[in-house]
């Protein structure tokens, strides 16, 4: 299988730490189940070491600005 | 950039994003404005047009996207028009491919590939033929004549051998490529082939006039090299985005991109495909997402409409994407999904969603828009759910 981490339409995944993640959540005020969500075996995830209930940090290049900053739960 | 350190505080000092930042600087320059007061004026000037253009709490984004869409949308041709465009390869334009994309079909009606090459194949032109013959899909009939010897019983190919050293360009020896031939329609069809000089000869076990014919239709399906689901690739020298250079690039009919990708000389960075859904399973809901709004827009520019704001589209790749995997906009994806049984009902197939919901006793909550306006009530958003109360003071302790 190919590195999918590789391409370029693949934006950057990382995991976020609990600690981070209720400031983000408090930020939106939102819960986690209220993020759009991304598969745990999501061929973007091969370097990510997530379970289902983490939320991933990506960061896209934006059309509309320089970066922009999302958030996924990571599902099944 | 020559801007002042000063210049350079009170702009950084906005809420503009990088990119309006960077634009004031470069107008600032071309306009030669080097004192600071006049400099913050139009910074001041160019964040009050920027906070003022942003969308309000309470703005219903999703019905002016629809309608952003869907007036240019009338505007597109009704007819796939297959044309001997650019790249000489069909691809379904306008309207029809845009209900394609938004009803996110499983494969599109002309799956297509932009294949990109490692740098020492993409400047030479020989090399890029090399990645095209792994890719192509190659039959019987592109490697020469096929007849039948009713008589004898016999299948007779005979094959071309310019043919043969064109699609085998790393293969020196015509024996060896004769003999991979017949190999490969021995392990296919299970018949026991003969071959001499270019000549490849096989007939069916038993002498029977059906299983001979059989046996040619079977032969015409036989791959021999490349990927079956790709009929054609064209090669076309293209600028390389943002340097004035060249370089080969592929186009295919049909699409196969994980197959693709693992190709030796494929840049497996840059190489995409139409099928969104394709992207999704090799790169990811983000890929994916990407690749919509990317579709979307350029399906649109294609026609001309191009000042269709990327904003919309994005909303509708979100959307689309927003569980993980490739939802459609329509009665099987995202408005079939919704909570309420009058937003379902008041979309498509009316009867059968009140019809379901009786069975089932479902309940609705009347929190969406739809519903409310098929109840007569006023809708939860714009100043719909704010309420003003004139002449109130406010609390003086």
């Amino acid at each position: 299988m190919v590195d999918a981490t590789e391409h370029e339409l693949v934006p950057e995944h990382h995991l976020v730490e609990e600690e981070r993640l209720e400031e983000i959540l408090d930020e939106y005020n939102i819960d986690r189940t209220d993020l759009p969500k991304i598969k745990r075996l999501d061929p973007a995830l091969r370097d990510v070491d997530a379970e289902a209930g983490d939320v991933i940090r990506i960061e896209r290049d934006s059309r509309t600005t320089d970066t922009a900053i999302v958030y996924r739960l990571v599902i099944e | 950039m020559a801007v002042s350190e000063d210049i350079e505080l009170v702009v950084e000092d906005t809420q503009l994003p990088r990119r309006l930042k960077n634009e004031v600087y470069s107008v600032l320059n071309e306009k030669g404005i080097s004192d600071v007061e006049t400099a913050d004026q139009v910074a001041q000037r160019v964040e009050h047009e920027y906070v003022e253009s942003r969308v309000d709490p309470l703005d219903p984004v999703g019905t002016v996207s629809a309608q952003s869409i869907g007036e240019p949308g009338t505007q597109m041709t009704m007819n796939t028009f297959h044309y001997a465009g650019v790249a000489e390869i069909d691809v379904t334009q306008g309207l029809p491919r845009l209900i394609e994309l938004v009803d996110a079909r499983k494969t599109p009606d002309t799956p297509t590939m932009k294949v990109n090459l490692e740098p020492e194949f993409a400047n030479d032109r020989d090399r890029a033929h090399e990645v095209v013959w792994k890719i192509e899909a190659t039959r019987i009939l592109a490697l020469g004549d096929v007849s039948t010897n009713v008589a004898d019983m016999l299948v007779s190919i005979d094959l071309n051998e310019e043919t043969l050293r064109e699609r085998w360009p790393t293969v020196d020896s015509l024996d060896l490529i004769v003999n991979d031939i017949s190999e490969t329609i021995e392990s296919e069809l299970g018949v026991e082939t003969y071959h001499q000089g270019t000549t490849v000869e096989f007939g069916p076990d038993e002498p029977s006039y059906r299983d001979l014919l059989q046996l040619v239709e079977e032969l015409r399906d036989i791959v021999f090299k490349g990927i079956g689901d790709i009929s054609r690739v064209v090669i076309r020298k293209e600028e390389i985005e943002g340097q004035d250079e060249q370089e080969f690039v592929l186009h295919t009919e049909g699409a196969a991109f994980g197959k693709v990708l693992e190709i030796e000389g494929v840049d497996a960075s840059r190489t995409t495909t139409n099928n969104i859904h394709e992207v999704y399973r090799v790169l990811g809901v983000e890929a994916a997402r990407e690749r919509i709004i990317e579709e979307t827009m350029d399906t649109l520019a294609e026609q001309g409409l191009d000042d269709v704001n990327i904003r919309h589209l994005m909303l509708v790749a979100d959307i689309m994407t927003n569980n993980g995997e490739i939802e459609s906009i329509g009665r099987h994806g995202i408005s079939g999904n919704k909570e309420s049984v009058l937003a379902r009902a008041a979309f498509e197939v009316t009867v059968n969603h009140l019809l379901d919901a009786a069975v089932h006793g479902e309940s609705d909550e009347l929190d969406g828009v739809t519903e409310n306006v098929i109840i007569g009530k006023p809708i939860k958003l714009g100043t719909g759910d704010v309420t003003l109360r004139m002449g109130a003071s406010a609390p003086s302790e």
